[in-house]
C-alpha cells in the first residue's frame, strides 16, 4: 500500500487488534489443547505468544520507520496521512510491547 | 464550477425553499432534512433524560437513609435497571448522534446528510424502540436484571414474564437507529465534503464524529447478535446460554462488553469533539497539537475494543489473560491523556473567555481526569476485585459518563443555542445552572467512592443500619437532588431563551467553522450556494464568507432543476468528484418503522404469525424506498448539470449508495463474524458442549450450493465489469438468469436447513447451526430479489448505460453472501472434521 493512502490511518491498529485477538485466542486454545505445567513461571506457550508478540511489533516498527523515511508527498493530505499513519503504526507497536508484556512474568494457565 | 449569480439574494432563497422546504402540519411527519430530525433526538433524547434523571431521583430517594420503605426491592430492581438502560441508550448515543446529524452537514459546507430518508428511519426507530422500553415502566413490567441483562439472571428460567423481553426487543430496535446514525455519518463525512476540505482540514468534530460513526459500525452489532440469541432462548428454548445444554453464560457477557466498553467511547468521543471545537473559539486561538489529536481520536477508538474483558475480570479467567486487558485498559490513558494535555495546551497559549460554555468545558477537565484517574485504578486486577460490584464503580462510571459526556453536551447546546433559536441564553442563570450541577455532582459522586470502599455493593434497596453507609448515602441523595435543581435551572434557562433571550447576530462567539456560516437558525437547505474550503479555520480567514454564502456567489447556487443537490467529494483530498442529488421528503421511513413496531409487538405478545406478515411488509416498504432512487421519476430523471459541473452520482459509478452499503455490509459482518465466534468460544470453552460423532450437516449438497452461488457471484462480477466498460447488451436477460440461478441457490440452502436433523432446544451445538444456516438463507434469499429488481428497472430504463451504479451496489451484497458462506462452511463443516468431531 502507498504511503499516502488513507488506510495507512488506521492499518497499524488494525494489525495491533488482530494480533490482541490472536494473542487471547492462543492463550485459550493452547491451555485447552496442550496445557503447559500449571504454577510454571514461563512455559513454551509463553515462548510463542512472546515471539509473536515481538515478531509483530518488529512489523510494526518497521512499518512505522518505512512511513517516516518516505519521501513526502506533494499532495498535503497525503503527507498528513503519511506523518499521521507513521505515528498510529508507532503507537501500535508500542501497545503490542506495552499489553504482551506480562507475557515475559506470568503463567499461562492459571 | 463555482458560479455566480446574478439573480437577487432574495429570490434566489425563495426558489431553494420551494424545493427544500419543511411542510407544516401532519405533514412534518414526512420530513427527512437534517436539520429537522437532528432537532427531533435532541428533543426526545432530553425527554428520556429527564425520565432517566427522576429514576435516579427515586433510587437516591430510596438510598438516603437505612432500611427505608418508600420502594419494594422488585420495584428497585426496575429502577436502576431502567436508569441504566434510557441513560445509555436513550438518551446518550442518540443526543451525540442528534447533534451530529444536526451539525456534521452544517460543518463540511453541505447541504444534507447523504442519506436523509436514512436518518428519518433511525429516528423513528428510536422513537418507537424507546417508547416500547419505556412503557414497560408504565405497565409495571420493566425489565429488572440490569442493564447488562446478565444471563442466566435474564433466562426465561430466572426472569419469567416479558420484563426482559422489553429490554431484548426495545433495545434492539434502538440500536438499529443508531446503526443507521452510524452509517449515514461515517459515509456523509467521508463522501459529502466542501471542495478543498481534505482530511488535514476537516474540523475535529468530523474527525471525532468518523471514529464514532465507524465505532457503532463495529460495536453495536456483537449486542444485536447476543439479544437475539437470548430472545430466541427465551422465547423459543433455543440453547446458547444454558450450561446444561452445551451453552455458557459467559458467551452473554463477551457479547455485552465487546459492544459495552466501546459504548463508553462511543459517548465520550463525540462529547470530546464538543470541547475541541469549543475551546479554541473561547481561547480565541486555533488548538494546539491538530495532527497529535487525530492521531488520539484513531487510537482511543482502536483501543478501546480491547479492553471489555476488564468488566469480566471475575469471572475465572486466566491471570496472563487478564494482564493483556488489563495493560491495555491502562494504555487507553495515553490517547486520552494527549487530548488533555493538548487542550490544556489551548488554554494556556491562549486568550481564554469564561462565558457559560468555558464553565462546563473546565467542569468537564476536572471531573473527567478524576473519572479517568479511577479508572486506571479498576484496570489494576486486584484492585477491581476488590471494588467490584461496588459503590465504587458506580462513582466511577458516573465521574467518565457524566463528566465526560453531560458536561461537553451541555457546553455545547449553550454554544450553539443561536443555531436552534437565533437568541442567547441568560448568563446568570446559566452560572447557576453550572455551580448547582457541579457541587451537586462532586457530592453526590465523589461521597459515593467512599461508600464503595466501606464495601456497600450496588443493586441493593437497602442497608441495615450501624455499617457506616447511612452518613455518606445520605450526602450522595442531599447532592443528587442539588444536582437535579442545577439541570432543572439549565433547561428553565434554555426555555426561557427562546422568548427572553438577546438576538444573537450572525457568528455570535466569533467561530472559526462553517456551521456559523448560515442563517441563524438555519435554513433547510444550510446554504443556498456551496463553499469551497482552503483553511482549517474558514471563518477565521474570511469573516464575510457568511454573506457571499447567502448571495449565492459559490458552488451549485442553483435550483430551476428542482433537485436537492450536494457536492460529492474525494475521501481524501475533498476535491469534487460528481453532485449528490438527495431525495426530498418520504413518508416510508415512518411506515416501515411503524411496521417494524408492529413486529416487535407481536414479537413481545408472541403473535409469531403476525410479526412475520408484518416483517415481509417492512420489506415490501424497504423494497419500494430503494426503488425510487437514481433515474426513478421521483428521484432524478433529467441528469443534465451545468457547463463545467461534474455528473450526477447515480450516473457515475462511485455514489454514496456504494459506501453505504460497503459501510452496513461491515456492521452486519461484525455480526455474523460474532456468530463464528460464538461457536468457536462455545466449542473451545463450554463445559458440556458435546458435538455429535459425526457433523449432521450434508457437507457434499453444502459444497454444491456453495459452488453455485460463486459462479453466480462470478457472472454478476463479469456483468459489471461490462457495465463499467459501457457495455450494456442483453443486461435485462443477464440479470434475469442470475436471478433465477439465486433462487435455485436459496432453495438448496433451505433444503439443507429442511434436512439437517438438528435440535436447537436440546444442544447449543445444533442451535448455533440452525441460526448460521437461517442467516445465510435470509441473504441469499435476498439477492436474487435484489437482482430481479434491477433486471426490471433495466426494463424500465431506469438501469442501464445511462445509470450504471446500481448493479455495483448489489454486487457488494452477492460479494458478502459468498463470503459468509465460506466462512460459515469452513466452521461449520471443514473445521469440525478438522479435528476429528
Amino acid at each position: 500500500m502507498r504511503p499516502g493512502h488513507p488506510l495507512q490511518l488506521a492499518l497499524g491498529l488494525i494489525v495491533w487488534s488482530l494480533w490482541l485477538v490472536a494473542v487471547y485466542a492462543g492463550l485459550s486454545l493452547g491451555c485447552l489443547l496442550a496445557r503447559p505445567g500449571d504454577g510454571l513461571p514461563a512455559t513454551w506457550l509463553n515462548g510463542l505468544l512472546g515471539l509473536f508478540t515481538l515478531l509483530t511489533a518488529a512489523w510494526l516498527f518497521g512499518c512505522a520507520w518505512w512511513l517516516w523515511r518516505a519521501p513526502p508527498p506533494a499532495l498535503a493530505a497525503r503527507r498528513f496521512v503519511v506523518r499521521v499513519g507513521a505515528a498510529v503504526h508507532l503507537l501500535a507497536a508500542l501497545a503490542t510491547l506495552f499489553v504482551g508484556l506480562p507475557i515475559l512474568t506470568l503463567p499461562p494457565c492459571l | 464550477m463555482s458560479e455566480t449569480r446574478a439573480q437577487s439574494p432574495e429570490r434566489l432563497h425563495q426558489d431553494f425553499h420551494a424545493v427544500w422546504g419543511n411542510p407544516t402540519g401532519w405533514r412534518a411527519l414526512s420530513i427527512v432534512n437534517h436539520t429537522s430530525i437532528g432537532l427531533r433526538f435532541m428533543l426526545t433524547g432530553t425527554v428520556f433524560f429527564l425520565i432517566g434523571g427522576l429514576l435516579a431521583m427515586l433510587i437516591r430517594a430510596q438510598l438516603a437513609r437505612p432500611e427505608l420503605p418508600l420502594i419494594d426491592h422488585q420495584t428497585y430492581n426496575q429502577l436502576f435497571t431502567l436508569h441504566g438502560s434510557v441513560m445509555m441508550f436513550l438518551f446518550a448515543v442518540p443526543m451525540v448522534e442528534g447533534l451530529a446529524v444536526y451539525l456534521i452537514p452544517k460543518m463540511l459546507g453541505a447541504r444534507d446528510l447523504v442519506f436523509p430518508r436514512l436518518s428519518a428511519f433511525g429516528y423513528w426507530c428510536y422513537l418507537f424502540g424507546g417508547t416500547i422500553l419505556v412503557s414497560s415502566l408504565a405497565l409495571g413490567l420493566a425489565p429488572n436484571g440490569g442493564w447488562f441483562m446478565y444471563t442466566p439472571l435474564s433466562s426465561a428460567a430466572h426472569s419469567p414474564g416479558v420484563n426482559a423481553d422489553f429490554w431484548l426487543i426495545g433495545i434492539t430496535f434502538v440500536e438499529i437507529s443508531s446503526v443507521a446514525g452510524g452509517v449515514e455519518l461515517a459515509v456523509s463525512i467521508l463522501r459529502s465534503r466542501a471542495p478543498g476540505m481534505s482530511l488535514d482540514r476537516m474540523p475535529l468534530f468530523a474527525w471525532y464524529m468518523l471514529v464514532t460513526s465507524l465505532m457503532i459500525v463495529f460495536g453495536f452489532p456483537p449486542l444485536i447478535l447476543g439479544s437475539i440469541l437470548l430472545e430466541l432462548e427465551r422465547a423459543a428454548g433455543f440453547a446458547f446460554f444454558d450450561v446444561a445444554r452445551g451453552g455458557d453464560p459467559l458467551l452473554w457477557q463477551h457479547l455485552f462488553w465487546l459492544f459495552g466498553h466501546p459504548e463508553v467511547y462511543i459517548i465520550f468521543l463525540p462529547a470530546a469533539g464538543i470541547v475541541s471545537t469549543l475551546l479554541p473559539v473561547f481561547a480565541r486561538r486555533p488548538l494546539v497539537g491538530y495532527r497529535w489529536l487525530v492521531l488520539a481520536v484513531i487510537g482511543t477508538g482502536f483501543l478501546s475494543f480491547g479492553l471489555w474483558v476488564h468488566h469480566m475480570f471475575t469471572v475465572g479467567i486466566p491471570l496472563l489473560g487478564q494482564a493483556f486487558f488489563s495493560a491495555a485498559s491502562m494504555l487507553v490513558a495515553v490517547p486520552t491523556g494527549i487530548q488533555v494535555f493538548a487542550w490544556l495546551a489551548t488554554l494556556w497559549t491562549g486568550r481564554p473567555l469564561f462565558n457559560v460554555p468555558m464553565l462546563w468545558l473546565v467542569g468537564f477537565l476536572v471531573i473527567f481526569v478524576a473519572g479517568g484517574l479511577t479508572g486506571v485504578m479498576l484496570a489494576l486486577v486486584p484492585f477491581d476485585w476488590q471494588v467490584h460490584d461496588s459503590h465504587f464503580v458506580v462513582a466511577h462510571m458516573h465521574y467518565v459518563l457524566v463528566g465526560g459526556m453531560l458536561f461537553p453536551l451541555i457546553a455545547g447546546l449553550y454554544y450553539w443555542l443561536p443555531h436552534f433559536s437565533g437568541r442567547l441564553p441568560s448568563e446568570r442563570l446559566g452560572r447557576w445552572g453550572f455551580w448547582l450541577t457541579f457541587v451537586g455532582f462532586n457530592a453526590t459522586f465523589l461521597v459515593m467512592h467512599w461508600t464503595g470502599l466501606l464495601g456497600m455493593p450496588r443493586r441493593v434497596y437497602t442497608y441495615p443500619a450501624g455499617l457506616g453507609w447511612a452518613l455518606p448515602n445520605l450526602i450522595s441523595s442531599v447532592g443528587s437532588f442539588v444536582m437535579a435543581m442545577g439541570v432543572a435551572m439549565v433547561l428553565l434557562d434554555i426555555g426561557l431563551h427562546f422568548r427572553f433571550g438577546r438576538r444573537a447576530g450572525d457568528n455570535p462567539w466569533q467561530a472559526d467553522t462553517l456551521e456559523w456560516a448560515t442563517a441563524l437558525p438555519p435554513a433547510a437547505y444550510n446554504f443556498v450556494s456551496l463553499p469551497a474550503c482552503t483553511s482549517r479555520h474558514p471563518l477565521w480567514e474570511n469573516p464575510a464568507l457568511g454573506q457571499s454564502i447567502a448571495e449565492g456567489r459559490h458552488g451549485l447556487p442553483t435550483i430551476d432543476h428542482g433537485r436537492r443537490e450536494t457536492w460529492g467529494s474525494d475521501p481524501l483530498s475533498g476535491q469534487v468528484r460528481e453532485i449528490i442529488h438527495l431525495p426530498g421528503n418520504s413518508w416510508l421511513p415512518l411506515y416501515a418503522a411503524l411496521v417494524l413496531t408492529v413486529v416487535c409487538l407481536s414479537l413481545l405478545n408472541g403473535a409469531y404469525a403476525l410479526a412475520g406478515v408484518a416483517a415481509l411488509a417492512t420489506l415490501g416498504i424497504l423494497l419500494r424506498w430503494s426503488w425510487v432512487n437514481g433515474a426513478h421519476p421521483l428521484a432524478a430523471p433529467d441528469a443534465r448539470t451545468r457547463p463545467g459541473d461534474p455528473p450526477l452520482h447515480s450516473r457515475t459509478f462511485d455514489g454514496p449508495g456504494l459506501w453505504g452499503m460497503g459501510t452496513t455490509l461491515l456492521a452486519n459482518g461484525v455480526l455474523f463474524f460474532s456468530l463464528i465466534f460464538a461457536w468457536f468460544y462455545l466449542w473451545t470453552v463450554a463445559p458440556n458442549w458435546q458435538p455429535p460423532a459425526r457433523s449432521p450437516l450434508p457437507g457434499l449438497a453444502l459444497l454444491l450450493d456453495g459452488l453455485l452461488l460463486g459462479a453466480i457471484v462470478l457472472g454478476f462480477r463479469w456483468l459489471v465489469r461490462r457495465l463499467r466498460r459501457g457495455n450494456h447488451r442483453r443486461l435485462e436477460g443477464a440479470l434475469w438468469m442470475l436471478a433465477a440461478l439465486g433462487l435455485l441457490q436459496a432453495a438448496g440452502l433451505s433444503w439443507v436447513l429442511a434436512a439437517t436433523p438438528l435440535a436447537p432446544t436440546a444442544s447449543a451445538h445444533d442451535a448455533l447451526i440452525a441460526v448460521t444456516l437461517g442467516y445465510l438463507l435470509l441473504h441469499c434469499a435476498l439477492a436474487p430479489l435484489f437482482t430481479a429488481l434491477q433486471a426490471w428497472r433495466v426494463r424500465l430504463g431506469l438501469v442501464g448505460e445511462r445509470a450504471p451504479y446500481e448493479p455495483a451496489v448489489v454486487l457488494q451484497w452477492w460479494d458478502y453472501c459468498l463470503l459468509t458462506f465460506w466462512a460459515s462452511y469452513f466452521a461449520l463443516v471443514l473445521f469440525p472434521r478438522g479435528i476429528g468431531a
